[in-house]
């Protein structure tokens, strides 16, 4: 969080982490085309020639005055690839909250499993406490045929106590559900820090 | 606010940074006598992690929060590199150089980063020296003890805030 007293803005940044293909991407896709234009950023994708996340994706919003300050909420996405190992960690540094978005399907327990592991490690060393920094799992891609239900990824994630919600990104399902899930839980968590 | 160790005097934030309008102010003048004196063309200041603090200089084309977010991100992956190599130090830039403008891109300080956009008839190491005292500048207005005013002491953080966010959220988004 930084807040300016100048521009009287209180800024925010949450984290999209997760495996590669879960829809981290996607669900900034759909923000983004959800939001009005005046109130946004442009998607900006730092993307390999395949189309592939390369460093990270990054959309703001704006959001209306609340306490006569303007939120400003930086979204990012990290690249999923295991190759992007050092890359990831860098975008989480300073997160404020992080959304894992878990891929539902069958074929893919080991890639969550991985991911969720390494983005402990990565908080850890970032001094980023996951008992205390607002997680919120996504299963995302619940339409696909071998999706897996929730209470089983939440065993395999040991995930528990986290919030989670399920999600069908690409047609935008679950994705605003997400994203006001993880600011309450940012903006509760600072509130808590500073009372 | 932040104090020697860089904690927070006002509001107590264990990541963040809350930066009063006199420690603007004062970032505000260093920036405007680095444009005047490289001279440059257009500065932006960011957090570490890409938020804006201040521009100066017209660029209006620019979408400053992207470029806030990379910034942060070019800045991160080169200290990264430097760490791995061992060749880590602070107050670390990085030079871009094109057809009529070069870049610099700086540390100021642990918090802050910020780009210089100048001319390429300006001699590289004027820039660079003259970047690189406004950086150390910068940093240490950032991190000195400054008195809050009545305003900036109040918590922007009362209230049920989770509610007021949501209803924030809702009025932006459309199905």
């Amino acid at each position: 969080m930084f807040i300016n007293w100048q521009l009287r803005q209180i800024n925010l940044k949450v984290v999209y982490y997760g495996p590669a293909l879960s829809g981290k991407t996607t669900n900034l896709e759909q923000i983004h085309a959800r939001i009005d234009p005046t109130r946004r950023s442009d998607l900006v994708s730092l993307k390999t020639y395949e189309d592939r996340t390369l460093y990270f994706d990054f959309l703001q919003l704006e959001l209306g005055k609340i306490n006569g300050l303007t939120p400003k909420i930086q979204l990012y996405t990290v690249p999923g690839q295991a190759f992007y190992e050092a890359s990831r960690r860098l975008v989480l540094r300073g997160a404020d909250g992080v959304v894992f978005v878990a891929d539902s399907g069958s074929n893919r327990i080991n890639d969550n499993v991985d991911s969720w592991q390494n983005m402990k490690k990565h908080l850890i060393s970032l001094d980023l406490d996951s008992d205390h920094l607002p997680v919120i799992v996504q299963f995302n891609k619940q339409d696909l045929p071998n999706a897996l239900p929730a209470a089983f990824l939440q065993n395999i994630l040991n995930c528990q106590k986290y919030k989670s919600i399920l999600s069908v990104a690409n047609i935008g399902q679950g994705v605003f559900d997400t994203l006001k899930a993880i600011i309450s839980g940012v903006v509760a968590n600072i509130q808590s820090e500073t009372m | 606010m932040v104090d020697q160790t860089g904690e927070s005097t006002k509001i107590r934030l264990r990541g963040g940074l809350s930066l009063t309008v006199v420690q603007i102010n004062q970032i505000q003048k260093s920036i405007n006598r680095l444009m005047e004196i490289v001279p440059a063309q257009y500065i932006l200041l960011v957090d570490t992690s890409g938020q804006l603090v201040t521009t100066a200089g017209d660029k209006s084309m620019i979408d400053s929060s992207i470029l806030g977010s990379l910034i942060a991100a070019d800045l991160a992956a080169s200290q990264e590199i430097a760490r791995l190599t061992g060749e880590f130090q602070e107050y670390q830039m990085i030079l871009r150089e094109g057809d009529r403008t070069n870049i610099i891109i700086s540390e100021a300080g642990k918090h802050l980063a910020f780009l210089v956009l100048f001319s390429r008839e300006t001699p590289i190491g004027w820039a660079r020296k003259l970047i690189q005292n406004a950086a150390k500048e910068i940093g240490a207005f950032v991190v000195q003890p400054v008195v809050a005013t009545q305003e900036e002491q109040i918590s922007p953080t009362e209230g049920n805030l989770p509610g007021l966010f949501n209803d924030a959220l809702d009025q932006l988004w459309k199905d």
